[in-house]
């Protein structure tokens, strides 16, 4: 029963499913009106491959890359005197001062440009989650549609740039037993891209070799052979013939793609071990340094989209709602050398110039306002005071949308530049240059070589790279 | 400090980051468009060889060359033509010429790059369904296939000069059903009994004999309800008290298949029980005029029921169908308890809506009444028998589950052409006329040939230009395989998460008014033994008559350590954890006459004894039958028996009140079983299998498998556990490579392995493969193709 058109094409697929290991997805959304609209014109990319440091919790920025007024603690001080909770320290930039705790960072500012003029909307209760998922995806939560991280977007409009590696990784997240994990999930996602687009978990940096390897317990030798009378078998099955080829053909392309990464010399990318003592010690403050150093050795293998968070867990890390001053302190001393040191691996391996590095958080903190000036957001700070008296009040405990600060490094950007800024009194809103997520998105698509009008047919509407294809690069910020 | 605030805000609004749009393309460029290009220059009408359907189009000009210049007006030859006071040029030729201040928006627009909405277009409007069901007549039945179904089918292959597919074996045809059915894999003996079976209807029985499966059928279908009416266990909303679930009755509905409207009506015009479908999540925070509580109702029900796409029209008129801003914020006023003013792309515009729903032809909500009773009219009005939409929206989807692909495709798109409109217009009113019940419509489908025909190959996924050839296979969801793993390897868990009640179902009115006369009497029993030396095991019984049928019996029974008690040859309980007493209802065992109740009692070490109580109404008369000296006793092996020695009271220690008196008269039904993937967590192996998070209304999963998942099945170890647990069992059954392969291929493929593959897994495992060889055995086949598709 089968003819011989079905015998070419079995043959051909065989060849093509052992030659080619391009995702040829035949059940993704297609490109917005391809037929009858001018074809989408994709800047030339400065960058190849993107880090994104993600800070969750909400960085303060005038105790990190912004800051202004310093008081130290005293008893008895009115905090509305109070703007940023350390002093500031000189940068290897002349005109920019950042926050003491940072001198590593500080020492490569040259590097990079820093904006201090990020704004985001004030969505009533200043819900993480929902700024989180505003923030990855370029849309503000509920959708009617599962929208994709701009990693899934990388994935999916670039592709991988090593095809073994997963073009979109995501390190140090955990998506279970974590608070607000559902809400996690929701923006950690390829959307409607589907999953060959959505990221790689890695929540260990050091478990992630474990990602790539057999299961506990199974030999290499084990686990190839496993594959290889796999294949037999699947070449033996008398009813190959019977079930469609795009179904078939899918399943065994990525079955394949699987193992061969989990063949694959890239796979070493994954184990930290393999890191010379000397410069895994350089980066090792914690699971934080240790998922830096994983997304460097990621990207010199050929990964398109890291992500590297400090991860969020609701109270936790940069989620300060009281002695923010104590907790910020900690965090600078285990993100300023390792992300330091990232980029000066970066850079004396000849990668930062084609790869774009990026340093953000979900807003910003302020001793004394939630949201915006004006906004109806209920206050979040736990230990709630006016005057000085314990130093668990000392410290940036409410939410902050007005202003906020997002460092830039390699990729295209000018180095040692300083774009956009908050007022010198509060409220420290953006007074000079505002970005909005959408027009933050629109740079970094830019600067990787996306259109931020990049659309795709969903239910036959047009969804975009940046909503509704309005965001605008800042194109100051490129050398 | 508050007036200082509130003076910078005034500079923050001023510094706002929001792009600011000079021109708003749908709302102030399209009607100019309409009004004064349109008659000429869009669908077919191109005069000048000039269309402006899309931006696209107006970009490439006309005869003449391109018309305008992106960002400069003042270039452009339309900005020309339509100011020149040359009238031989001017545009449009006749009437009206363009206002002035037209103009100017049009040269801003050109000037800021021509922003032109995608989805908008100058072209016609999309084809429109008929609303109202329509009778088909059936054309004649070809070579004697006399199904309606394929009356229809053979028909239309026929105008396309087509053959039938041929049917498919019966092995293929019962794992086709079953999966379908129920979500399981036929066992290698119901497959073994199947195809030994020579009646000529067995198909058709067996598509009964499944759908009758109320517990398996409900743990199968569940799984598409959730997708679709967006339920699930955990997510965004449930633990903010923002969403509440519907498991309970849905999982009734669906075990008990409750009539599809009256699901419906329930669901719109709900209990509390049914509630949390129209309530949909109540996010924190501010949220988007497009997702409010009122609008979701608005997207769901239309999505859900009607295959309408509401989402665009909750923000604006739609410009991909028919559907209006004010349709949208009626219909959602139906459910709202305030007034709902409209909001256009989320800027409130000073209308307000009115309770309405939107085929007025049906009927109408009255728009004073309250919420209540306007859901109630609303559940009256969707599941109106003239609302042909509401039939056809869900014999599409059925039909997309069991066939590959929907007669509308995707299925949601219910404005879209059919491939057949007879064979949907023909199932919608069948489906009407059979009360509306999905398992008589899935039977119905199902007992077609078409249905159990064999698939079509197909090369790439069928697109716009699908033609009917066959049945398409499909790729399991996760939970079908997820459950098929299970039953193979016997790793199903152990807890579910669902709050179903997945027990046998009794003869519920029969047995309360039994059980309300089985009132608790104390505990009289004896631990009993057999006399002499104690020994492991000892052998029990009673023999004792009944007048009648008893029309209640209830037993309550443990021993130390272990026991099987059957009555009149029937295992009624088994037990090996003395602590956890066994309470059977056990009428049905019992009957008039003699009977005899044996017990194989097994002591591990310790005390040794076996305890029980019978309570029995025997036509009027009620009495109990306790284990005590009346029965007999053996060690095994002899033959002999002997009365029975009493060794303690019940009450008596090591043991103390072990017995339950009320829970004997309470028995919990009897075992549920396995749980099912449906039932339990979405976990990290089912997400990349394709189980979503079911935050937004699911009608499809993926139908491919991609490369991170592929990864998640070579190693993830949640999938590595089952194969771990499962060679174990398999390896604990002690078969010989053969017995082994054999046993797998007609479980996991409903076949016997070929020579070849036979030959092939036969060296790679060895003569007695071990531990590890079973494990890469289970992962080689259901990592088949062949395995997780429903060829």
């Amino acid at each position: 029963m089968i003819n011989q058109e079905q015998i070419a094409r079995r043959t051909l697929l065989k060849q093509l499913g052992a030659a080619s290991l391009a995702a040829l997805g035949t059940n993704q959304p297609n490109a917005w009106a391809s037929n009858d609209s001018i074809a989408i014109r994709h800047p030339e990319a400065k960058a190849d491959s993107c880090i994104l440091i993600w800070l969750a919790g909400g960085m303060a920025s005038p105790d990190t890359f912004d800051p202004k007024r310093y008081l130290p603690f005293e008893k008895g001080l009115s905090i509305d005197r109070i703007l940023s909770t350390f002093p500031a320290i000189d940068t290897a930039v002349d005109n920019i001062k950042i926050s003491a705790g940072m001198e590593n960072i500080a020492g490569v500012m040259d590097r990079g440009t820093l904006i201090r003029s990020a704004v985001q909307p004030d969505l009533g209760h200043i819900l993480h989650s929902r700024h989180q998922y505003h923030w990855h995806t370029g849309y503000v939560p509920p959708l009617t549609v599962a929208a994709p991280h701009i990693g899934a977007w990388m994935a999916k409009v670039l592709g991988p740039k090593n095809p073994v590696v997963p073009p979109f990784i995501n390190i140090g997240q955990r998506l279970e037993g974590v608070g607000e994990k559902e809400e996690l999930k929701a923006f950690t996602t390829g959307g409607f891209f589907g999953t060959e687009f959505g990221p790689m978990n890695l929540p260990f940096p050091e478990d992630a070799v474990r990602s790539v390897q057999p299961p506990p317990g199974m030999q290499p030798g084990r686990f190839a052979n496993r594959y290889r009378h796999y294949k037999k078998l699947v070449d033996q099955n008398p009813n190959r013939d019977w079930m469609s080829d795009y179904q078939q053909e899918s399943m065994l392309r990525s079955m394949e793609a699987a193992h061969r990464l989990l063949g694959s010399k890239e796979k070493q990318a994954f184990d930290l071990t393999l890191e010379p003592q000397e410069s895994r010690q350089a980066y090792d403050t914690g699971r934080f340094g240790r998922g830096c150093l994983l997304a460097r050795r990621l990207v010199e293998s050929g990964a398109r989209f890291v992500e590297v968070t400090s991860e969020y867990v609701p109270f936790l890390h940069w989620d300060t709602h009281e002695k923010g001053h104590s907790t910020v302190a900690r965090l600078k001393r285990e993100v300023d050398r390792p992300i330091a040191q990232l980029i000066l691996d970066l850079e004396s391996r000849g990668l930062l110039d084609r790869t774009l590095v990026i340093i953000a958080s979900e807003f910003s903190r302020d001793m004394m306002i939630e949201g915006v000036p004006g906004s109806n957001a209920k206050d979040q700070a736990t230990n709630k005071t006016d005057i000085l008296t314990e130093m668990k009040h000392y410290g940036l405990h409410r939410h902050f949308t007005g202003g906020s600060s997002v460092a830039m490094f390699g990729g295209g950007v000018k180095q040692g530049a300083l774009y956009g800024a908050t007022a010198v009194e509060r409220p420290l809103i953006a007074v000079e240059n505002p970005v909005s997520v959408e027009d933050l998105h629109a740079t970094i698509f830019t600067a990787m070589g996306i259109s931020p009008q990049t659309a795709y047919d969903v239910e036959k509407r047009p969804f975009f790279a940046t909503k509704d294809g309005h965001g605008k690069p800042v194109v100051d910020v490129f050398a | 400090m508050k007036p200082l605030y509130l003076l910078l805000l005034a500079v923050s609004i001023a510094v706002s980051p929001r792009p600011s749009w000079a021109v708003d393309f749908a709302h102030e460029v399209m009607p100019i468009l309409r009004e004064h290009c349109a008659q000429c220059h869009a669908g077919s009408n191109q005069k000048g060889g000039l269309g402006m359907n899309t931006r696209a189009n107006l970009l490439a000009g006309g005869e003449s060359g391109g018309v305008v210049e992106p960002g400069e007006a003042e270039y452009s030859r339309l900005i020309e033509l339509i100011e020149t006071d040359d009238e031989s040029e001017r545009m449009p030729p006749d009437g009206p010429r363009v206002p002035p201040e037209d103009v100017a928006i049009l040269k801003k627009w050109i000037d800021a790059g021509m922003a032109w909405d995608p989805e908008i277009t100058l072209g016609e409007s999309a084809w429109e369904p008929e609303l109202a069901p329509r009778v088909v007549h059936l054309p004649p039945a070809r070579d004697h296939r006399s199904h309606p179904i394929d009356r229809i089918l053979d028909n239309d292959l026929a105008t396309r000069d087509q053959t039938p597919p041929p049917p498919v074996s019966d092995a293929v045809f019962m794992r086709r059903a079953s999966l379908d059915a129920i979500g399981l894999l036929p066992s290698a003996e119901e497959l073994q009994a199947f195809l030994a079976d020579p009646a000529g209807d067995k198909r058709e029985r067996l598509i009964k004999q499944l759908l009758a499966r109320e517990v398996d059928y409900a743990d199968h279908w569940l799984t598409t309800w959730n997708d679709l009416l967006r339920n699930d266990y955990t997510g965004t909303g449930y633990i903010t008290g923002g969403r509440t679930q519907i498991t309970p009755w849905l999982y009734t509905a669906l075990r008990l298949n409750q009539p599809y409207d009256e699901m419906v009506r329930d669901l719109i015009a709900p209990s509390e029980d049914s509630a949390g479908f129209i309530n949909g999540i109540q996010w924190r925070g501010d949220v988007n005029a497009s997702q409010t509580r009122e609008i979701q109702f608005a997207q769901s029900i239309s999505q859900v029921f009607l295959g309408i796409n509401m989402k665009c029209a909750s923000c604006h008129d739609s410009f991909i169908d028919r559907w209006t801003l004010s349709e949208a914020y009626n219909l959602a006023a139906i459910y709202s308890d305030e007034p709902l003013e409209l909001n256009r792309c989320d800027i409130p515009i000073g209308t307000m809506a009115t309770p309405k729903w939107i085929f007025p032809e049906l009927g109408d909500i009255d728009p004073e009444a309250p919420k209540e009773k306007r859901l109630e009219q609303l559940a009256e009005l969707m599941t109106h028998p003239d609302n042909g939409r509401f039939t056809r929206t869900i014999v599409n989807r059925i039909w997309e589950r069991l066939m590959g692909r929907g007669i509308v495709h995707p299925v949601d798109a219910m404005g879209t052409k059919p491939w057949n409109d007879d064979l949907l217009d023909y199932l919608a009113v069948r489906f009407a006329q059979d009360d509306y019940d999905l398992k008589k419509f899935i039977q119905f489908v199902m007992t077609s040939q078409a249905y159990q025909s064999e698939t079509v190959v197909l090369g790439k996924e069928p697109g716009e230009d699908y033609e009917y050839a066959g049945p398409i296979a499909k790729r399991m969801t996760a939970e079908q395989l997820l459950d098929s793993i299970w039953q193979i390897t016997g790793t199903q868990p152990v807890e579910m998460v669902a709050d179903v009640d997945r027990s046998p179902r009794e003869d519920v009115q029969d047995n309360a008014a039994q059980q309300a006369r089985l009132d608790p009497v104390p505990i009289s029993a004896q631990w009993i033994w057999h006399a002499g030396e104690t020994g492991k095991k000892s052998e029990l019984r009673k023999t004792f008559q009944l007048n009648a049928t008893p029309s209640a019996a209830v037993v309550s029974v443990t021993c130390d350590n272990a026991f099987t008690m059957t009555i009149n040859g029937r295992q009624v309980a088994a037990s090996r954890q003395w602590t956890e007493p066994a309470y059977v209802d056990v009428q049905q065992y019992l009957r008039a006459g003699e009977n005899v109740i044996e017990v194989d009692a097994e002591m591990f070490g310790g005390a040794a004894g076996f305890i029980c109580q019978f309570s029995v109404i025997d036509g009027g008369e009620r009495f109990q039958v306790t284990s005590d000296k009346t029965w007999q006793a053996r060690r095994p092996g002899s033959e002999q028996w002997a009365t029975a020695k009493e060794i303690a009271p019940h009450g008596a220690e090591p043991w103390g009140e072990i017995l339950d008196i009320d829970a004997s008269f309470h028995p919990p039904r009897g075992p549920s079983p396995p749980v099912r993937a449906a039932l339990v967590k979405n976990d990290f192996l089912m997400r990349s299998l394709g189980r979503p998070n079911r935050d937004l209304v699911v009608t499809s999963r993926p139908a491919e498998l991609t490369t991170l998942q592929a990864i998640d099945l070579a190693n993830g170890e949640i999938l590595a556990n089952y194969l771990n647990r499962g060679a174990e069992n398999l390896v604990a059954e002690g078969w010989t490579a053969p017995e082994l392969l054999e046993w797998l291929y007609r479980c996991a493929f409903s076949r016997p392995p070929t020579t070849s593959e036979r030959t092939y897994l036969l060296e790679v495992l060895g003569e007695h493969p071990d531990l590890v060889d079973v494990e890469d055995l289970l992962w080689m086949v259901f990592m088949q193709p062949e395995f997780q598709m429903i060829r």
